[in-house]
């Protein structure tokens, strides 16, 4: 305790730490990270703090408070850290404790001493209070004293946000070694999985929370990730999802129970309804059937009834597509078309639903894989990718001293050149038009770079001409055949909708359109059937070195392309 | 492609053409792969010598 800023002495964990929900991981000895259960067994944590004659509830236990005890109880605060009180959106926190304006900041007005008075905590404080519970469930799990934590924000989270949260860390024990977004966290997580490989591929991470949804669009190459666009929503929302729940089964209640009122009226039935209806969509992620079941909901009428995951996910549908919207949008503002994603990892504990992950699919080709429960086996859970990933991170640089940090993190360091077209070479003909491009290095890699391919030659072997040239990428719309529409003359009475739907499907696919010819080499005497192997080096001085090679052949060809800023000094 | 006849070029290399001009993004300091690249940056060594090290 003595030497926090030990590197040392450090036993730092994961925290990421969310509007609705905080986790807890750390990372094992032999490399695989472990989220932490809390006392109560929970590994999701609600971000809540209750108060009831001076003892403080955190957790699930704050939770269930909502019911009795919603003034003392301070729930969704994360997004009001750092912010002004007229720029933040109170609504979330409608069922508890109602944010106040507090100086500049934002505070919650409760009861949180036995006495009868009301104390105002600052968003700070109540931070600072829910890190150091989230820190003692992690102490006890290890055994030992955790003192430093790496923790996940939104992307769009500012500099004064992850300043409070850093003063409310270090306020609760915990010295930030660095804060990192949830979606590239959500990326190494599944990077870091054992056996594993790193590859150069467009990756969507599609985050559903219970107050907001966030999009980022990540381009992971080797292993570097870059953010090429990001979306954020607060109207599509895990909360939205449980409010169609609400209005299900309190229209099935009125129906039943005609004089004991609407129960979304009373708001002490309303906090049960929303209680049993997340534990309802929870229980629907799993099964194909829940039963909600709540005693007493309003005047003093008990209510039984249950729902089938169909009708759920025909209650929600608008929902769904709002989300599969917006994860297009995302790809749409990165200047990219669905087929150049390989991968949508789906994080956020909405992404349970299996019917968010069938609405995505729907609307991205075959060729990008979804990683979600429901439509992977090997998929991580979505509730633990961006903690699984904060703990990877926290084991990478707990023995770093802050300071090596920092620079490394500034963006000196982390502002690079990326390449804005893709480089490869020209296989199969000498002549550009029927040349076929082969991309080696894909547009937005960051600068430098090595890659190497291996790349068939002619079949009779001989001497080789090797193109390097940019290459960029096109979609190559093709309508079908003009068949429906003879078929639509000849049966002129059938079912319209069959032919729109017809027309509609147009072949897309991925073409390569050759730029910029670099470089051209000769390799000479190419055994029948060999293959060349080609290493490309570009430095970020935009230069290009490159080896070309006869798998198995001694020497080959080198040769280097002067880059921009090389020429211009000469 | 076939060696078209009577090409030529120094050491059979020919440079052609220079890269597009690149455009300059924020890579996420994350990952073991950013720290190994953060470790040359800040060295100023190259691919080749970090493989030696």
């Amino acid at each position: 305790m003595s030497a926090q800023t030990d590197p040392a002495q450090r036993v730092a964990i994961g925290i990421s730490f969310g509007n609705s929900y905080s986790s807890i991981a750390y990372t094992t000895g032999d490399g695989k990270s472990e989220v932490i259960a809390n006392e109560d067994g929970d590994r999701q944590i609600p971000s809540a703090l209750s108060y009831v004659e001076g003892e403080e509830l955190h957790g699930g236990q704050a939770k269930s408070q909502f019911v009795r005890n919603a003034k003392n109880t301070a729930a969704y605060f994360r997004d009001f850290l750092g912010q002004q009180f007229e720029s933040i959106d109170p609504s979330p926190c409608h069922q508890s404790a109602h944010p106040i304006q507090h100086g500049d900041g934002v505070a919650f007005g409760i009861r949180d001493t036995d006495e009868d008075k009301e104390n105002t905590v600052t968003v700070g404080d109540v931070t600072t209070r829910h890190l150091k519970r989230l820190r003692s469930s992690a102490s006890d799990y290890l055994g030992k004293d955790v003192n430093a934590a790496v923790i996940t924000v939104p992307t769009n989270f500012s500099d004064a946000q992850k300043e409070a949260l850093k003063k409310a860390s270090t306020d609760a024990g915990i010295e930030v070694l660095q804060f990192i977004n949830e979606p590239t966290a959500a990326v190494l997580s599944y990077d870091a999985r054992p056996g594993a490989q790193t590859a150069d591929k467009i990756v969507v991470v599609a985050d559903l929370g219970g107050t907001r949804s966030d999009i980022a669009v990540v381009a992971s190459r080797g292993g570097i990730y870059t953010i090429l666009a990001t979306l954020h929503d607060y109207e599509v929302s895990g909360f939205k999802l449980d409010q169609v729940l609400i209005d299900y089964f309190a229209k099935e209640f009125v129906k039943k129970h005609k004089s004991a009122g609407d129960p979304r009226e009373n708001d002490r039935s309303l906090a049960k309804l929303k209680l049993e209806c997340e534990a309802v969509k929870k229980a629907l992620s799993i099964g194909t059937t829940a039963n909600f079941s709540m005693e007493s909901l309003v005047g003093g009428v008990d209510f039984t009834a249950t729902i089938n995951r169909t009708r759920y996910d025909l209650l929600g549908s608008k929902l769904f597509a709002a989300f599969t919207r917006l994860v297009t949008h995302a790809v749409e503002k990165a200047h990219l078309d669905p087929l150049d994603v390989s991968e949508i990892i789906l994080a956020g504990g909405n992404s349970h639903t299996p019917k968010v992950a069938s609405a995505v699919r729907s609307a991205f080709p075959d060729s990008t894989t979804i990683l979600a429960p429901s439509t992977s086996s090997t998929a991580i859970n979505p509730s633990e990718l961006s903690v699984r990933g904060a703990a990877i991170q926290a084991s990478l640089i707990q023995e770093f001293e802050l300071e090596d940090i920092e620079q490394s993190t500034h963006p000196m360091v982390t502002v690079t050149p990326h390449l804005s077209t893709a480089v490869g070479v020209l296989c199969i003909s000498g002549d550009e038009s029927s040349g076929i491009f082969h991309p080696i290095i894909d547009a937005e890699t960051s600068l430098p770079v090595r890659r190497t391919a291996t790349i068939a030659t002619p079949r009779e072997g001989g001497d080789v001409l090797i193109k390097v040239a940019e290459g960029s990428r096109h979609i190559k719309v093709t309508k079908p055949e003009s068949k429906p529409k003879s078929e639509k003359e000849e049966a002129d009475d059938e079912d319209s909708d069959e032919d729109e739907s017809d027309e509609e499907e147009e072949l897309r696919e991925k073409t390569w359109k050759v730029g910029k010819t670099l470089s051209e080499a000769a390799i000479r005497g190419v055994k029948k059937g060999g293959k060349v192997e080609v290493q490309i080096n570009i430095g970020a001085d935009l230069s290009i070195n490159a080896i070309f090679r006869e798998v198995g052949a001694k020497g080959g060809i080198r040769g280097i392309v002067q880059g921009h800023k090389t020429n211009g000094s000469t | 492609p076939v060696l078209p006849e009577g090409w030529a070029g120094e050491k059979d290399f020919k440079s052609i053409g220079q890269l597009s001009q690149a455009t300059d993004r924020n890579i996420e300091p994350i990952g073991p792969h950013f720290l190994a690249y953060a470790r040359r940056k800040r060295h100023q060594r190259t691919f080749s010598e970090d493989d030696r090290i």
